[in-house]
């Protein structure tokens, strides 16, 4: 048995519109395992986002509950969900959002000095060597406005791992990405999880979803379905994407 | 058509901006309209009221005389002279509440058919019928005795005629408004009474022979026969060379000085408003600026989509035009409006320190011709200012290529890991450096004004010493004179019993003329005691020392040799340098003891005991006590003059306004640069939030910006304000006769306006940073 990570029980969403309110996720149950590389799919605009940032605590929930490591983070305080963000969450947006007058390697230092998991001596080391793992170590001195979004998708990885997060979330990482550099991105983060890192990734991209061991269908706001995979490895990619796409048409994707 | 669906739309849209400037228009126009107001209607009411009144183009004080009217059929006899007027009075000293006053008051016999004094009401708020006549034992006087000695309806005033008790005593009716002394600018005061009691004083006088202390005199109202032609001086010194007038002569005037005298307090005031008037200004343009260039860049691709529908550049900079002009128009419409109610403040206000209710109606004409250059002003920068709509091209803008707008240069400061705030505010702050340079270029303004009246007050004093310096010829902590034959080893006895006296000297102010012009001589026995500005102090006794305006009045300088007529004859002196006093806005000169006695008589009574004591605190027992034991045989004063509370009074009530006007203005500056700041920044603050940033966290970091970006502005406004300050401020001050201003800066003076401006920045920009609880990390999700 595996161990829950995190946890959305009956997560309702409603945006308010014109006067109406939007209901977009829908009494959504969900569980993440510790060291699971989790997918969460869907067409656009089934509400994956939404869903993700209701997860991470980046956005209020408008019902349910959401519990992490057996705590009940959405009643956490403003400063709690800083310190959550800091120390134990890491995000990768589909746009980097990197600090656009800061440099790659001060993109990760800084996120690394508010997480205060190390030394800023450290800090600064680690922050050096994530950089040469993503591969980003020669642009780590350039503002992200000079540097490619491959290298700055990789960056942007970097700084999410900077303070070790117990759980990285990833918002269609390569979908501003080319066909190259999204592999790249991919291997890193399955790198990453095979080192143990649990990740929490939503795409609408088979070939991304493929690097899941767990795959969850999400459409009218509600899982509508899962698929459980083994552990990925590059010689089964072609296999497991007929798998996936088998799988998908099944729910008439 | 289209114009005007965009302009509504734009209105809407740049709503907080154009209240920003709104508010910072109507703030500044405000008190633009009530300076102007203040300082063209109080000038005009003087000088119409000295007409109105019969003052002439010289009025001389005289005594000593039986007959005024035989002199001035004298005078009437020069054919540069067309009348003289006579007004009598008595010369005497007085009491309120045991505090004796500085100068003789003058009881001036009142006529109420010659229409020529304004009585306010009871409350000093307006003005009501002047009275048939006085009654026995009523006195009316200037409302400027309420700031002075603290006088109030009711009171007595109580007036040495004779020794031995020979008091009068009157009860204050009512409140007059004299055009003519009753500024508390002026020590001599004018006091009517009636017919009764006017002849009974002019009885005990006359009974009283030697003893009598009060003395009959009048006023002398010489009109010139062609005032426009004939100066003051030079009917002054016709006057002196073909009358008697010189031997009677108290004082003389020209109502020129007499109205400079009636204004000092208006003028330096209006002076000192509209310099701060002008910094406000200022701070609207660079609000504008700034506004305008940040509303371009964040409507750039709105514009670009007009463009490629057909709108050209022009209209659209006149859209632009059109959407401030409603702010800027609004609060100067405002502004105007609430002008005179402001001005009837003033007026209400000020009434007691400068004795005469300054007309409220607003100088509509002056006005609106001040409104209107500066809204032209205002219109031209604006128009400046929105070229850059000129140049957007459509299709770039529509891109999202904000152009040069958009571009940004990012300085790498440092970021530490310890000190993370300071790193991140700092690299904030220099990225957006053109957005933080409003914030900073305002500092330097207000800090500069700030300082500059700061200093101004620190030189002035808690008890106006700097203000005292100014006006003596020489410094002292106490002065006592003293009439009939008490020997002054008593005196000094008395003073000893409280406190050592380390230094003493002696000072006389006889009056001399100087080439023919008269002035107070300050005579002293050591004269090494004089300010000396330039050259040395009269050390031989064919020497004198002159003001820098009685050098200029006299076309005269150091080494220059002048004619000096005394009470007993005359001589050659030579200028042996240039002093500062400004006693009498500086018709004076300095005279040694030796120099003065070869030209003028002696006497007991005509010195001034000057001591310096070891404790200065003691002064006030000490003139108290000198009064109890000597009563009207002593006249003691101290380093100070009752008007110089009203200037006191109204330059904390001026720093008072000041510093309200300084925080209102940084209030909405920072609210408008700081919320453009947040909206430019808000994707970096989101970005910072998802890192785990808290709300508080980012919200220091912003209104640190805010206070280095201040900090750097209140530096440099520190250091204009020291270079200067003594050079504008001295400019301002020889116009009142002062021509030593020096200041001297306390730290607390020369902190606190920087401290205060950086502060309120930093306050305010880290409440407007409360709208960051709202910008949710939900912002960066991607569509
Ligand atoms: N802030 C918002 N206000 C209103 N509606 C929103 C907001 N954010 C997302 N939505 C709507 O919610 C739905 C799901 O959005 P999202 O979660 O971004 O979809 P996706 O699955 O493509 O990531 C969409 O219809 C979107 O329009
Ligand atoms: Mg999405």
């Amino acid at each position: 048995m595996k161990e829950i990570l995190l946890k959305g029980t009956n997560i309702c969403k409603a945006f308010p519109e014109n006067g109406t309110e939007t209901q977009i996720l829908q009494s959504v149950n969900v569980e993440v395992y510790k060291g699971d590389f989790t997918i969460i799919m869907g067409a656009s605009g089934a509400g994956k986002s939404t869903l993700l940032y209701a997860l991470s605590g980046m956005d209020s929930i408008t019902g349910g509950e959401i519990t992490y490591k057996n705590q009940k983070i959405s009643s956490f305080s403003e400063k709690q969900m800083a310190t959550l963000r800091a120390k134990e969450f890491g995000f990768v947006f589909q746009q980097t959002h990197l600090a656009s007058n800061l440099t790659l390697l001060e993109n990760v230092t800084v996120a690394g000095y508010v997480s205060k998991t190390a030394s800023p001596k450290e800090i600064q080391e680690r922050a050096s060597r994530l950089l040469r793992q993503m591969r980003a170590e020669k642009a780590a001195g350039r503002l992200p406005s000079q540097v490619s979004g491959g290298e700055a998708q990789r960056a942007a990885i970097a700084r999410a791992m900077i303070g070790n997060p117990g759980l990285l979330f990833a918002d269609e990482p390569t979908g501003a990405l080319n066909k190259t550099n999204s592999e790249e991105v991919l291997n890193l983060l399955s790198g990453l999880n095979q080192n143990g890192q649990s990740i929490l990734m939503v795409t609408h991209d088979a070939k991304a979803a493929i690097r899941g061991n767990r795959i969850l269908y999400l459409e009218d706001g509600q899982i509508l379905d899962e698929l459980t995979l083994p552990v990925f490895k590059e010689t089964e990619a072609k296999e497991r994407e007929e798998t996936v796409t088998a799988w998908l048409s099944s729910l008439q994707w | 058509m289209g114009n005007k669906v965009i302009f509504k739309a734009n209105i809407k849209r740049h709503r907080g901006a154009l209240i920003g400037v709104f508010i910072l228009v109507f703030l500044a126009c405000g008190a633009l309209g009530t300076v102007l107001n203040v300082w063209l209607n109080s000038g005009r009411y003087v000088h119409g009221e000295l007409t109105r009144a019969g003052f002439g183009s010289l009025t001389a004080w005289v005594s000593g005389l039986t007959d005024a009217r035989s002199l001035a059929n004298e005078m009437e006899n020069l054919p540069e002279v067309s009348s003289v007027e006579i007004q009598n009075l008595i010369f005497s000293n007085y009491t309120v509440d045991g505090q004796e006053s500085d100068s003789e008051g003058q009881l001036i016999l009142y006529h109420s058919e010659e229409i020529r004094y304004r009585f306010f009401t009871d409350d000093l708020h307006g003005y009501q019928e002047q009275p048939e006549a006085i009654s026995p034992g009523e006195i009316y006087v200037s409302p400027s005795l309420v700031s002075m000695m603290g006088l109030t309806l009711g009171d007595e005033i109580s007036f040495l005629i004779a020794r031995s008790g020979r008091d009068k005593v009157f009860t204050v009716a009512g409140f007059y408004e004299d055009p003519f002394m009753g500024s508390s600018m002026i020590g001599m005061k004018g006091f009517l009474i009636g017919e009764e009691d006017f002849q009974e004083i002019r009885q005990v006088i006359q009974s009283s022979g030697i003893d009598a202390l009060a003395r009959e005199g009048a006023m002398l109202h010489i009109f010139a026969a062609d005032p426009d032609t004939m100066t003051s001086s030079n009917l002054n010194q016709t006057i002196n060379d073909n009358t008697s007038l010189s031997s009677y002569v108290e004082f003389i005037h020209s109502e020129n000085a007499i109205a400079g005298f009636m204004l000092i307090l208006q003028n330096a005031f209006a002076a000192m408003l509209m310099a701060f008037v002008a910094v406000l200004l200022f701070v609207v343009v660079i609000v504008l600026g700034y506004s305008i260039s940040s509303g371009i860049e964040a409507d750039y691709s709105n514009m670009g989509m007009l463009k490629t529908i057909g709108f050209t550049g022009g209209q659209l900079r006149s859209i632009w035009l059109a959407q401030y002009l409603t702010g800027i128009l609004g609060g100067m419409a405002v502004g105007l409006a609430a002008a005179t109610p402001l001005s009837h403040l003033v007026s209400n206000t000020t009434l007691t320190t400068t004795g005469i209710y300054i007309p409220a109606h607003l100088p509509i004409g002056w006005c609106l011709l001040a409104f209107g250059i500066l809204l032209g002003l205002l219109m031209g920068f604006i128009w400046l200012k929105t070229r850059p709509i000129r140049d957007i091209a459509p299709m770039k803008a529509i891109r999202g290529d904000i152009g040069a707008a958009g571009k940004i240069k990012v300085s790498r400061t440092p970021i530490w890991g310890k000190h993370l705030q300071l790193g991140i505010a700092l690299r904030q702050l220099t990225t957006g450096k053109r957005r933080y340079a409003g914030a900073c270029m305002v500092a330097v303004l207000l800090v500069f004004i700030a300082s500059m009246i700061g200093r101004m007050d620190s030189w002035l004093g808690p008890d106006g010493k700097g203000m005292m310096d100014a006006f003596n010829p020489a410094d002292h902590d106490i002065g006592v004179q003293v009439f009939g034959e008490l020997p002054m080893e008593e005196v000094e006895d008395a003073i000893r019993s409280y406190t050592d006296i380390t230094d003493d000297y002696l000072l006389a102010m006889p009056n001399v003329a100087v080439n023919g012009m008269d002035y107070t001589a300050n005579v002293i026995t050591e004269p090494e005691r004089f300010h000396i500005l330039e050259g040395r102090t009269c050390l031989e006794d064919n020497e004198i020392v002159l003001t820098e305006f009685v050098a200029a009045n006299l076309g005269v300088g150091i080494g220059d040799t002048v004619a000096v007529t005394g009470d007993s004859g005359s001589g050659e002196y030579i200028v042996s340098g240039i002093y500062s006093c400004a006693n009498d806005m500086g018709d004076n000169v300095g005279m040694s003891r030796e120099g003065y006695l070869k030209i003028g008589q002696d006497a007991p009574q005509l010195w001034c005991h000057h001591y310096f004591l070891k404790d200065t605190t003691q002064k006030e027992a000490i003139r108290l006590a000198l009064e109890n034991a000597y009563g009207g045989d002593i006249h003691i004063h101290e380093n100070t003059w009752p008007g110089l509370f009203g200037i006191i009074s109204a330059m904390q009530a001026l720093m008072v306004f000041l510093y309200v006007m300084v925080a209102i203005f940084i209030l909405v500056v920072t609210v408008l640069t700081g919320s453009k700041l947040l909206a430019a920044e808000q994707r970096d603050m989101g970005i910072y939030k998802a890192l785990g940033f808290t709300n508080r966290s980012l919200r220091l970091s912003f209104s640190l910006r805010f206070a280095m970006a201040s900090l750097l502005g209140s530096a440099i406004g520190l250091i204009l304000a020291n270079f200067l300050t003594d050079k504008i401020v001295s400019a301002a001050m020889k116009l009142a006769g002062i021509s030593n201003f020096a200041s001297a800066p306390s730290v607390v003076s020369v902190l606190l306006p920087a401290l205060t401006v950086t502060l309120l920045f930093a306050g305010f920009a880290f409440l407007t940073a409360g709208r960051l609880k709202r910008i949710d990390v939900t912002i960066l999700i991607s569509e």
